[in-house]
């Protein structure tokens, strides 16, 4: 994975979303194992991002980034990686 | 010995006080894997069916597998077994900690309990010198207290397992309690050890387990930390455990709560994940083996109340003593968690128990002058400590509760059996499966009573239709399979279910430390057997068609969902029937839900089959035979 602290915003955004179990099949990683880059134009929510590559939210139990749990309507820096937790499997 | 193995069994005489040492018996242990398969054949062979389950003819055993205690990450387990109080058919749990590796480090793989003493005792393990020692003074102790007095007069480096006030006085939910808040929950197996007054376990073991391939074992154990620290999952993991997973619960429409009336509570973010780590926290805690830490040790402070220190809410306590008790404030529940943990309740069972107690007093069905003039509102925490002691010390009503939410209803009447949510005599697990199907029939059909461990399905019910049954019952069976090996061979499943460890992986990882050369599908194979062994117990116990016990209570298919994001949604009692159809259609059992001779003799169980035919609840043969493959691997469409 390339640098991922976050930067000033412009236009174009890059973060990186990682996920594991059924969650990382859905996501379908580029980056590495877990992890995939995703472009896109201007600030958007991880709601947004979401429907920008096809993945239900309903899949997702919270989202992680920066040691903290986010809403869906976190709006991540460019370059920040943002970790999507899929609900756990029943301890 | 075989590898593995620590080498000894001990055979314990409560009653007589003999205590004798026994080799372990390597080839039960693989052919039945230890833990929760050990434990099914032993009761299964050895407790007459007529036995009273807090009576002396019981069996009460301790089995920590094969993995327990070795490299295997996580291999922190004991499993506990008997014939259960709650649903008179066999019972497991186990707990984490380090009770389990403690067992094999003195040298025994399994403890095997007869009899009652004539007064309290514990067990005293100490390497090779093992004793009845007088339990007297640590009688009436809570669990809490119990272990670091026992600690104290012992030393620190002793593991403690021991039981509270509930066990002693046999409440049927009552749990075992070790390192100061990891229980082994289900089942009423602190009940089991209270009948035969055994207050506590304390072990300490200073050797060592041999292993197979130990440098096989080495390098695959360094392969999974590597690829598990940088697993997305573990550091939001390792800060809150289970715990947050209410908020997904609640918008998701299964949250139960006020007693399963609904199943999204208004106040969730009192209580979520969020809340425990900021209010609550006071230090990560992991089990023997375990690097993820999703133990949370806490402190609970409420106005007017002493501060307390716990393991806990996970996610499981949090929902069931918390949106469905009504608790608004994350310290109330924690609170609830400690009185519960403390008294020696399973927190699962007892949140369920209160519940149901609060939706009687809700509905006027329980009055003031039945609980000394309290009231029994929900989301007080006083009113839910009175009736926690009324219930411990039997008094009054309490009595009625003590034996659990099923026992309850009969006593208490007038339709509350439509909600007394259990199946089989135990409490749900926190989910509603009202708008989930397929946990729904993970309840019914669960071996040990309504527990989610056996099968958890939720997002598969979101995967392929949260209104539909389709496809439900082949899920469930998998799960069935799968998931209870790891309670044979005395590892977490979190590993696999959380952090992506292949279950071959951890087939391979039980050849390196056992050298048993296993695969996956004989495993699944084996846990079948299980299955059904302790489905013909169940029957051979309770004398009916397997159909008759596996229905949840009428709330499930009678009340739709009345508020949140699941308004309106719920099942109709014809689902309810189809999802049985076709489980026993997937197992080979006949449409009554009796095992077939057919499918008994596939899996080496014709002893069980010829015990079913002699009193009339062998399945009826399935015309076209038996599915070859029963719980094929499931891969969901969704993804």
């Amino acid at each position: 994975m390339s640098d991922t602290s976050p930067k000033p915003s412009s236009n174009l955004m890059k973060i990186f979303l990682r996920a594991g179990g059924q969650l990382r099949e859905k996501l379908r990683p580029d980056t590495d194992h877990y992890t995939r880059k995703v472009e896109y134009d201007g600030e958007k929510t991880i709601s947004d991002i979401l429907k920008l590559i096809e993945i239900d939210q309903s899949f997702i139990a919270f989202i992680y980034a920066n040691g903290e749990i986010k809403d869906f309507a976190y709006i991540p820096l460019d370059g920040q990686t943002i970790t999507l937790q899929p609900p756990v499997s029943g301890g | 010995m075989g590898n593995g193995l620590a080498g000894a069994t001990l055979h314990i005489n409560l009653t007589s006080g003999e205590i004798k040492r026994v080799p372990t018996d390597e080839q039960f242990m693989r052919e039945w894997y230890g833990g929760r398969g050990v434990t099914a054949k032993i009761i299964y062979d050895q407790v007459p069916r007529n036995a009273d389950p807090l009576g002396p003819e019981n069996i009460f055993i301790l089995n920590a597998g094969v993995m327990s205690g070795s490299l295997v990450p996580a291999g922190s387990k004991v499993s506990f077994g008997s014939v259960s109080p709650l649903s008179n058919g066999h019972g497991d749990s186990n707990m984490g900690g380090h009770l389990g590796p403690a067992l094999k480090f003195a040298g025994y793989d399994t403890v095997i309990f007869k009899g009652v003493s004539p007064k309290p005792v514990y067990l005293y393990i100490d390497d090779d010198k093992v004793e009845l020692r007088d339990a007297s003074k640590y009688w009436g102790m809570g669990s809490l207290e119990c272990e670091p007095n026992l600690k104290h007069d012992l030393g620190e480096d002793f593991e403690i397992a021991t039981i509270g006030p509930a066990g002693e006085n046999l409440i049927r939910f009552s749990c075992i309690t070790h390192d100061f808040g990891r229980q082994a929950g289900r089942c009423g197996q602190g009940a089991v050890m209270g009948s035969k007054r055994l207050k506590a376990i304390a072990v300490r073991g200073t050797g060592s387990i041999k292993v197979h391939d130990l440098k096989g074992l080495t390098k695959y154990v360094s392969d999974i930390i590597i690829r598990t620290q940088t697993h997305p999952n573990m550091a939001p993991w390792q800060k809150y455990g289970t715990a947050f997973f209410i908020d997904w619960s609640n918008k998701n429409g299964v949250m139960p709560t006020r007693n399963f009336q609904t199943t999204h509570f208004e106040d969730s973010k009192g209580i979520d994940g969020d809340s425990l780590v900021e209010k609550c926290l006071v230090t990560h805690k992991a089990c023997f083996g375990c690097w993820m830490n999703c133990g949370k040790y806490t402190r609970a402070t409420l106005p007017g109340k002493k501060p307390v220190y716990l393991e806990g809410p996970e996610y499981e306590t949090g929902s069931l003593c918390g949106s469905n008790l009504g608790m608004k404030d994350i310290n109330e529940v924690a609170y609830i968690n400690w009185l519960m943990d403390n008294q020696g309740m399973d927190t699962m069972s007892g949140g369920g128990v209160v519940a149901f107690g609060m939706e009687c007093f809700q509905r006027g069905l329980i009055t003031r002058d039945q609980i000394e003039g309290q009231t029994l509102n929900w989301g007080s925490i006083d009113d839910v400590e009175h009736f926690v002691d009324m219930i411990v010390h039997r008094r009054g009503i309490g009595e009625w509760f003590a034996g659990g939410t099923k026992r309850a209803a009969q006593f208490v009447g007038q339709g509350s059996e439509k909600f007394a949510m259990q199946v089989k005599g135990q409490e749900m697990s926190g989910y509603d499966g009202r708008w989930a199907p397929g946990m729904l029939l993970a309840y019914m059909t669960c071996d040990i009573g309504a527990h989610h461990n056996r099968a958890w399905t939720i997002t598969v019910d979101m995967a392929e239709g949260r209104e539909t049954i389709d496809g439900r019952a082949k899920v469930v069976v998998y799960l069935q399979h799968i998931r209870p090996l790891f309670d044979c061979w005395c590892i977490c499943r979190l590993f696999w279910g959380e952090l992506d460890i292949e279950p071959e992986e951890i087939v391979q990882s039980l050849n390196y430390v056992t050298g048993w050369d296993v695969n996956f599908p004989e495993a699944l194979r084996t846990s079948e057997k299980i299955w059904n062994l302790s489905r013909c117990h169940y029957l051979e116990r309770n004398r009916s068609n397997g159909r008759t016990f596996d229905y949840p209570p009428a709330r499930s298919w009678e009340d739709k969902i009345p508020s949140g994001p699941g308004k309106g949604k719920g099942l109709v009692k014809e689902q309810v029937e189809g999802m049985l159809d076709d489980y026993y259609s997937c197992r080979g059992w006949d449409s009554n839900g009796n095992p077939t001779r057919d499918v008994l003799e596939d899996l080496n169980l014709k002893f069980a089959a010829d015990n079913l035919e002699k009193i009339g609840l062998l399945g009826q043969p399935i015309p076209g035979g038996i599915p070859e493959v029963r719980g094929e691997r499931y891969k969901p469409k969704a993804f």
